[in-house]
């Protein structure tokens, strides 16, 4: 469809067809306050903030944000009538709203107060008593409603139900009464609860883990992407007097489009715990790296296989390569465990990206519990659904989130044979003519499932209905993992020594263990008997670089300074490679990914991160947009 | 421990069939729980939901929306007194402050002590020519005076049974119900 | 002053009442009920019946006053889908009772109309929304709906065809806002009951998404008549551009409070004085709502408005519901405008801003200036709230309508709201003024 030419206050403007006279504006600089508004979200005029006069058209204001272009427009938003509606619009929102800005969090970064700054009325007139509410209310451990300073936007509510199908938060009474609350009082459950805290555009909803934590403007703000699993989510992470005081999210239309889960947001307060780890130590007793890695390198060379190596989800493509290069060299034989990791096996060729859901006609999802194992990329299922025509077929033995769409054909297997399951599906009506192409996203059924029959059976049904696969990994970077041969799967019983880098062992230290090197950033009961402790960092301290679930690499950026004596990870690993004997000499991070992009194809990216100084961005209107 | 009555969980379940899209059988469904409880629980509105294959916090916010949805205990007779423009200008005021006193409550929403009356005073009920007027359980009572309403309450407190029939969301329950005798006219 | 035409011949709408049993199918039919749909689904096509309406002239009789074979008409044709009628039936404006009377005495006409109006969108399925609190037309509708299937009027194949058509019904549980189209359509859908923002319109996208006609009971009743007698019979009554015939309903201070079938274009005197007996013993006739309390008000003096519904947007006001409501000078305006305005931002739906706050803002100065503590401040708080709840600023004509009631009843009776906000007295009656 051909582009549209309006003018917006003497601006002349071109647009793709169908866009709204709000996001138009925007590209001319051009400010048109909203609240209900959110380019996410279904618009719904509710608010009446945007209003605007615009000709040809009604002879009464229209809202901007309701409202597609049309060729030869003529908008005007200084009008006389615009202008005054605005400010008459936000004196009714600040009727009722109480005097918290001092006491309140988002002030600083609040759409109310900077619109009124710049479209309200100077002076009040507002002499009255206002309405009142409990306040605040706990939504759930994490977030903290206030109703007296909700305008009523809907933003939470239209989210819930609209991009997360859920309807645990919902709007009771009706009229000025009206307020926000979670089903009968219970605590919010979903994964997806955090981003109404993005969306809220007052203080109404707000985050209790950062509460009362610091002003906007006190902190700086990195943008990174997120640790917790394999979708790879980009955030922005907040950071203050060295301390990592919150986490949003940050706009990637490619993967999370703004959405992340409450992983993601509300667990990262275990970087500012003061008990941390800060040097490294030998049965207990301080010491110094070196002795500490001498101490390693003699507890654990030359074991062969009765050395256990534990690595965590999170395991950065850089550390793989060095463990890569440790398991091809001294620590030869060794057992390794990548904890978190599915069952599923390395991809056979290119697979499904996650924005290509968005066109898909059909999505079939196996062995998988998306809302648990890859939040955000159901929520894109759930859009390719409701807003986009998609028809779902899901094959898991239980109920999932995704049968409240009465339309989701769901079957129900028993467990281990999703896969016969799956070489039924070509005959199924809904695939005979999808007539585009068919999504086929699987799991590993939490291990119920044979990962090489499942996945043979998902790559001939991608080729019989014109498909194409996405494995749904769920350890952070068990696809980097993979691709450099790492990502262990074999049992840790029977070994003699131990390296556990990262989180321990989710089933435990192995009674076997007698050498015990644990890098760790807290203290844990596991290390009780360890023989060498080495402080570690952080998602928050590290650089690297992920590989997330559909193959794209994805560099972090530490909003925190790493501080001496704790060492990055590469680093430690590279002088614990020295001491092991190898012969290496990184300078820096970068050469380690210059060699890794050589050796890996599949991941050349790793050469190519980003401008390690980009500008910053714009966080006048609050993390999300406005 | 089901708050509904199995019966009625199944008419709930059968409703959606009958709408083109299921959500829409969510007003009758909690019309039908409260027709049982009296009035809607939490729990009662918990069970709609899981009947409909909804969540509980959408049903709550429907229930919460529409003022014909009870929250609290209703006492077995509720009148709706209409006291908005017509019937106000025409003592709308004076009855509802003898209804008061003839069920003994000070206020809307409280229940008498025999637990058989309350009332709430409402907006127009679209009966203007017969101002003032209420509405008693299901049945609209017209030109009401301080003798009317003593005696629509003495009625009620010596009937045992409902004096109301009771509704289907449409037709398949009741029967046509035989010849009614011709009504008052107007004008 | 639009010229009434003189009336002729009888009533339209009222034409059987009075004949006993007419609620009942065998009465209804004996009259010659249902003679119009039998024709129309027969032997007609559906632009046939929309070209006949559109010679009568029908304009929407619950307040809108859209002509109705237009409305008809913007529901496109070749759809795939169903199509649907939607009757709204949740009659809540304060003074009027028209639509009530019409289901509780005649139940069979609506649902002959529905079905009719069903053939002419080329849809098969009316809905009666109706308000949770009319119980007994309720059952009424029920039955007469129960009794045309038993008689093979409606179902798969009334009167033998195979154009299937049914009339169901859906009850509201008590909001006003359903009134109001979209919010009608929400609450058919099981949702709050929020207006939409339009476009879309419900021609395009209505009822579960798929094209609707929303009509209003009064409206949908007037079609078999004219199916009967002719569209070009029903335009000889009425004005020029305002055909037809319609109900009002007449309450307050006076006489006979009833329901009257009128003929467009008489006088509002005719109506209060003459139908309605005029003001009650000892009283003047001071202020009356030409269209329910949503309509601007007009002074006794100007009783000799017409009828018209096009004169009367003229003068700013409207037609509206027909539901007259007359005071008198034992009344206070200003009271009574703080109970509509009560009225308003109880039944506020909460969705839009300045009807959402203005409304309640509105009342709580009431309640100031009634509690003799207003002031000029609260004069101008009470004017910035109606302007700022007109002019296509909330997206429902409710808000409008709380505008007009401050701004009607200020503009014309400034003394009395002075006399509360400025001299903290009122000097309305002699009597203890109690609205």
């Amino acid at each position: 469809m051909p582009d549209i030419n309006l003018t917006i206050d003497g601006h002349k403007v071109t647009v793709p067809a169908g866009t709204l006279i709000v996001e138009a504006a925007k590209t001319a600089g051009i400010e048109i306050p909203v609240f209900c508004y959110h380019h996410k979200l279904d618009p719904v005029g509710a608010c009446r903030l945007c209003l605007v006069d615009f000709s040809p058209g009604p002879p009464r204001p229209q809202t901007a944000c309701t409202t597609p272009v049309a060729e030869g427009m003529v908008v005007r938003t200084q009008s006389a009538m615009a202008v005054q509606a605005r400010a008459d619009i936000l004196e009714f929102e600040l009727v009722n709203h109480p005097l918290d800005c001092p006491v309140c969090d988002k002030g600083g970064e609040c759409p109310l107060q900077d619109f009124t700054f710049r479209h309200g009325y100077p002076t009040s007139r507002i002499d009255g008593p206002r309405l009142h509410f409990k306040k605040p209310i706990p939504l759930s451990e994490n977030i903290a409603l206030d109703r007296e300073r909700c305008v009523l936007c809907y933003r939470c509510t239209r989210y819930y139900d609209e991009v997360a199908w859920e309807q645990e938060l919902t709007v009771g009474q009706r009229g000025v009464q009206s307020f926000i609350t979670s089903q009968f009082d219970q605590p919010l459950q979903s994964v997806f609860s955090g981003n109404i805290i993005d969306l809220c555009p007052v203080g109404a909803l707000t985050s209790r883990v950062w509460r009362f934590e610091s002003r906007p403007w006190d902190m700086a703000h990195t943008e990174s992407v997120c640790s917790k699993c394999a979708v790879g989510c980009s955030v922005t992470m907040w950071e203050r007097r060295g301390q990592l005081v919150r986490i949003t999210s940050r706009e990637n239309d490619d993967i999370d489009e703004g959405w992340i889960c409450d992983r993601g947001r509300f667990d990262y307060t275990d970087v500012n715990d003061p008990k941390r780890l800060r040097t490294p130590t030998i049965d207990g007793a301080r010491a110094t790296w070196s002795a500490a890695l001498a101490g390693v390198a003699a507890g654990i060379g030359g074991k062969g296989n009765k050395l256990g190596i534990s690595l965590p989800a999170d395991l950065t493509n850089e550390e793989a390569f060095l463990f890569k290069h440790l398991l091809d060299g001294p620590l030869r034989g060794a057992k390794v465990k990548m904890h978190g990791r599915t069952a599923i096996p390395a991809p056979a060729g290119p697979t499904l990206r996650i924005k290509e859901i968005d066109d898909a006609k059909v999505i079939v999802i196996v062995a998988s519990d998306t809302e648990q194992d890859v939040p955000i990329v159901n929520l894109r299922v759930k859009k390719a659904m409701s807003k986009r025509g998609a028809k779902l077929i899901v094959i898991h033995p239980d109920g999932v989130d995704l049968d409240r769409n009465p339309h989701t054909v769901h079957i129900r297997n028993e467990k281990g044979s999703a896969a016969a399951e799956v070489r039924k599906l070509a005959s199924h009506e809904l695939l005979k003519n999808p007539g585009g192409l068919v999504a086929i996203l699987f799991g590993d059924g939490h291990g119920s499932e044979d990962m090489n029959e499942l996945a043979t059976a998902c790559g001939d049904l991608a080729e019989q209905v014109g498909g194409k696969e996405m494995p749904l990994y769920r350890a952070t970077n068990e696809r980097g993992a993979l691709a450099l041969g790492v990502a262990g799967w074999d049992s840790l019983d029977g070994v003699t020594s131990l390296l556990s880098w990262g989180a321990p062992p989710t089933a435990g230290i192995p009674s076997s263990v007698r050498f015990l090197v644990a890098w760790d950033h807290l203290p844990r009961p596991e290390h009780a008997n360890a023989a060498v402790v080495l402080p570690a960092t952080t998602f928050a301290e590290r650089q690297g670089s992920y590989t997330n679930l559909e193959g794209t690499v994805q560099f972090l950026r530490p909003p925190i300074a790493v501080q001496p004596p704790l060492k990055e990870a590469w680093e430690a690993l590279m002088e614990m490679s020295v001491a092991l004997g190898l012969d290496m000499d990184y300078p820096g991070i970068f050469p380690i990914q210059r060699e890794l992009a050589a050796l890996v194809p599949a991941l050349a990216a790793v050469a190519q991160p980003p401008d390690p100084e980009p500008a910053p961005e714009r966080v006048l209107i609050g993390p999300a947009h406005p | 421990m089901s708050t509904l009555s199995a019966h009625l969980l199944d008419e709930i379940k059968a409703l959606p069939a009958r709408y083109p899209q299921p959500r829409s059988a969510v007003m009758p469904a909690l019309d039908l729980a409260q027709e049982e409880l009296g009035y809607l629980t939490p729990e009662a509105m918990t069970e709609v939901a899981t009947a409909l294959n909804l969540d509980a916090g959408y049903v709550e916010g429907v229930a919460t929306f529409y003022t014909l949805f009870h929250l609290e205990p209703i006492g077995k007779h509720r009148f709706y007194m209409c006291t908005n423009l017509s019937c106000t200008l025409r003592g709308a005021g004076e009855i509802v402050e003898h209804l008061r006193g003839v069920i003994g409550v000070k206020e809307p929403g409280e229940v008498s002590s025999d637990g058989l009356f309350s009332y709430e005073e409402v907006e127009c009920m679209g009966a203007c020519e017969y101002a003032p007027m209420a509405r008693v359980d299901h049945r609209y009572r017209y030109d009401l005076t301080p003798e009317k309403i003593d005696q629509l309450v003495a009625e009620r407190k010596s009937s045992s049974s409902p004096l109301s029939p009771t509704l289907s969301p449409e037709g398949e329950r009741g029967k046509p119900k035989p010849k009614r005798v011709s009504r008052k006219k107007s004008g | 002053m639009a010229e009434r035409r003189g009336t002729v011949g009888g009533p339209v709408l009222t034409e059987w009442f009075g004949k006993p049993d007419l609620h009942t199918l065998d009465v209804y039919r004996s009259l010659g009920g249902y003679s119009a749909m039998q024709k129309v689904v027969t032997s007609m096509t559906a632009q046939q019946v929309i070209d006949e309406v559109k010679t009568s002239g029908l304009r929407g009789r619950g307040g809108a006053d859209f002509p109705t074979a237009m409305k008809w008409s913007f529901v496109p044709k070749d759809h795939p889908g169903p199509k649907y009628i939607v009757v709204n039936a949740d009659e809540s404006e304060p003074g009027s009772a028209k639509d009530r009377y019409l289901m509780e005495n005649s139940p069979h006409m609506l649902v002959e109309g529905a079905a009719i109006a069903s053939f002419a969108i080329g849809g098969h399925h009316a809905w009666i929304y109706i308000r949770g609190e009319y119980d007994l037309p309720f059952e009424m509708l029920r039955d007469a709906i129960a009794e045309a299937h038993a008689k093979g009027y409606l179902g798969d194949h009334p009167f033998g065809t195979d154009y299937p058509l049914d009339v169901r019904l859906y009850r509201g549980h008590g909001a006003y806002i359903c009134g109001e189209e979209t919010a009608l359509l929400e609450s058919l859908e099981g949702k709050r009951a929020q207006p939409r923002s339009r476009p879309p319109f419900p021609a395009l996208k209505g009822a579960w998404g798929m094209p609707t006609a929303v009509n209003n009971v009064e409206t949908l009743s007037t079609v078999p008549w004219i199916m009967r007698n002719g569209g070009a019979e029903y335009a000889k009554r009425g004005t020029e551009k305002a055909k037809g015939t319609r109900m009002v309903t007449v309450s307050g201070d006076i006489q006979r409070p009833g329901n009257y079938e009128i003929e467009i274009g008489i006088t509002y005197r005719d109506i209060i004085e003459g139908l309605a007996g005029g003001a009650l013993p000892g009283r003047q006739l001071k202020v009356f709502w030409p269209g329910g309390s949503s309509a601007k008000v007009l002074p006794a003096s100007m009783l000799d408005t017409s009828t018209d519904l096009d004169g009367l947007k003229a003068l700013g006001t409207m037609g509206g519901s027909g539901g007259i409501i007359v005071m008198d000078d034992s009344h206070c305006v200003v009271k009574a405008a703080a109970r509509l305005l009560r009225f308003y931002a109880f039944e506020s739906c909460g969705k839009c801003t300045p009807c959402r706050v203005g409304g309640n803002w509105a009342v709580r100065t009431y309640e100031r200036i009634l509690a003799n503590e207003g002031s000029q401040l609260e004069l101008g708080i009470l004017e910035r709230v109606s302007e700022g709840l007109q002019n296509g600023r909330c997206l429902c004509g409710l808000g409008d309508a709380a505008g007009w009631v401050i701004e009607s009843t200020y503009r014309h009776f400034r003394d009395e709201y002075e006399d509360h906000a400025l001299r903290h007295t009122c000097n309305v009656g002699k009597a203890l003024a109690h609205a």
